[in-house]
């Protein structure tokens, strides 16, 4: 294929009132429920990996992944993390009928086992929508790994084009036994028990409970109603590496329009990223990739701009994935610290990156990007900027 | 198996349904289009006809306007695929969830086909889609739905053009699965080779 084209801004500005606000968010890990302790975990580099106790694991060849304790109920979940935000965005319940709700879920086995069901998440989004009173939007995001961050630009482009003025995206992913038998079959868990994001003798990824909601607001909506702001979703990119099921595209080129796209829409400039929270999953070539992304699009800046990937503490939450990071990317400008990399061994020449390897680091401008990948070359980049 | 009703088309654009401004119909398609009519297997792809019949009703759709793989680059990168389901991967789910309860191994393949992504990655790498990929389980009209997806990408800037593909697998043993296409793309671009040029709304 013909190189690529940079990325073109759409609507959207980087202040103004069209431009989005996050208002409202809460998140769950593996660390516990709630925001100070997802935090936490992420700003000290506290891995949350230990032995499977929520189903057997014989026949794998690891036993390890990100758990809460017990059984929890997704739907039950996901609904809490909804009514945190809620509360967080100090919204009334007069607000909610009309405000949209839009969910990215993993296939539910439940669903799988029912063969009343016939559709893979067995109405979740239903029973969440009717629990929180939200408007039902009839669709569940389901683009793996950038399912919840592609649900935030949709929410994004709602907002900008007129067609909300406030929308509500959750996630959640709870680790179950169909998902770890077939990415053991797959190869993909870290064997050692850790993942370890852009090191060498990095072996996979490991999977991570995580859920997490946003309420996103036009700046004209949450200025209406002298509501508190998090952080602007300054801008937003998604692109397809066109290239192979499974794999990125090595040069990272598709990747790297969607950071170019995110930093245009913003009218940002490169210099201006003080930290990245990359998907760095921890396997071999798509860590590899993601630095050559970063290089193409970030250029002489890649080496100096502090990168990270929470994955390393908090596991791989999938279709959740996205706005658990998104929402940790906000918590980090908020405190002025920087999430470890947690995990790491040594530098892999294929991965020259500014590594956030200990606590205590601090962002030094007001941008940072929050970078999602997927099977299938699906590509999203959130730009924050610190409120 | 019985007939689906292929003569009855569902992937169209209602003239209610306001589209995004100055973007037309370019091209569509469905599977089954006839009794006869069977899914090519893909490469890779094992058990499920779920990923088979995504790529093979997004090949005759965007064959009717690019004629042979791949798109143009120009036009190709600016061109975003959105994949919509009511049901999802029925066949892979059932498939999971059995090796997992009688404690077999499941089939490594499953392991990128159990997303959706996987066939719409197969698709893009062959015809040179690099637009943004979005894929959607949805509990009403999935072609409705996934309309207003590829509105979003398109009102959002982030594509001129979008594949629209609707994928459900029979819930019934006497139905059969089926799959619709539907390629909306500026109406600068050159018109179909086939005449297929649908003014929409």
């Amino acid at each position: 294929m013909a190189s690529l084209r940079r990325g073109t801004p759409g609507p959207g500005t980087a202040s103004g009132p069209q431009q989005v606000v996050i208002t409202g968010m809460s998140a769950v890990s593996a660390a516990g429920r709630g925001l100070d302790v997802v935090r936490g975990s992420v700003l000290s580099g506290t891995p949350a990996f230990s032995g499977v106790a929520r189903f057997g694991t014989g026949r794998c060849r690891t036993d390890v992944a990100a758990q809460l304790p017990g059984e929890p109920d997704l739907a039950g979940e996901l609904a809490q993390v909804i009514e945190t935000a809620w509360a967080g965005a100090a919204l009334s319940n007069g607000h909610r009928a009309g405000c949209p709700l839009l969910l990215a879920l993993h296939s539910s086995p439940v669903a799988a086992r029912d063969p009343g069901t016939r559709q893979v998440t067995g109405g979740t989004a239903a029973t969440v929508a009717g629990c929180t009173g939200l408007r039902p939007v009839p669709r569940t995001y389901m683009t793996a790994c950038v399912a919840a961050s592609t649900a935030v630009i949709d929410a994004a482009t709602m907002i900008v084009t007129g067609h909300a003025s406030r929308v509500v995206v959750a996630a959640g992913f709870l680790v179950d036994a169909d998902s770890f038998a077939l990415f053991d079959a797959g190869r993909a868990l870290a064997g050692d028990g850790q993942v370890r994001p852009f090191s060498a003798g990095r072996q996979g990824l490991l999977l991570g409970d995580g859920l997490a909601a946003v309420v996103l607001e036009s700046a004209a909506a949450a200025a209406s109603r002298d509501a508190p702001v998090a952080a602007a979703l300054a801008g937003w990119g998604r692109s397809g590496d066109a290239y192979h099921v499974c794999r990125p595209r090595p040069d990272g080129s598709g990747l790297a329009r969607a950071v170019e796209a995110a930093l245009a829409r913003a009218q940002a400039d490169r210099a201006e990223v003080s930290y990245v929270n990359a998907n760095g999953a921890g396997t071999q070539y798509a860590d590899s990739s993601e630095a050559a992304a970063l290089h193409a699009s970030l250029g002489p800046y890649a080496a100096l701009t502090p990168v990270s990937s929470t994955k390393s503490v908090h596991g791989h939450a999938l279709e959740a994935s996205g706005l658990l990071e998104l929402v940790i990317t906000v918590l980090a400008l908020q405190a002025g610290r920087l999430p470890v990399n947690a995990g790491y061994l040594a530098p892999d020449e294929e991965c020259e990156l500014d590594l956030v390897l200990g606590p205590g680091r601090e962002p030094r401008g007001r941008y940072a990007l929050s970078l999602n990948a997927a099977f299938g070359g699906a590509n999203t980049a959130l730009l924050v900027e610190a409120a | 198996m019985t007939t689906a009703p292929a003569s009855t088309p569902v992937v169209t654009w209602p003239r209610e349904e306001p589209p995004p401004a100055g973007v037309v119909m370019l091209a569509r398609a469905e599977w089954p289009a006839s009794a006869g009519d069977e899914l090519p297997s893909i490469p890779g792809f094992i058990l499920s006809s779920f990923s088979p019949l995504v790529v093979e009703v997004a090949r005759r759709c965007l064959s009717l306007y690019f004629g042979a793989a791949p798109a143009d680059p120009v036009r190709g990168e600016r061109t975003a695929v959105v994949l919509a389901s009511s049901t999802g991967d029925i066949a892979t789910a059932t498939a999971i969830a059995a090796a997992v309860d009688e404690g077999r191994r499941v089939q490594p393949l499953l392991f990128f086909q159990s997303n959706p992504n996987a066939s719409v990655g197969y698709l893009t790498a062959r015809w040179g889609l690099a637009g943004p990929v979005v894929c959607t389980l949805t509990g009403g009209d999935a072609m409705s739905d996934a309309r207003h997806c590829a509105t979003l990408l398109i009102e959002g800037g982030d594509a001129d053009a979008a594949l629209i593909i609707l994928a459900d697998q029979a819930r019934d043993p006497a139905q059969r699965d089926h799959g619709a296409a539907l390629l909306i793309g500026p109406r600068s671009w050159p018109a179909a080779a086939g005449g297929l040029d649908f003014p929409a709304g």
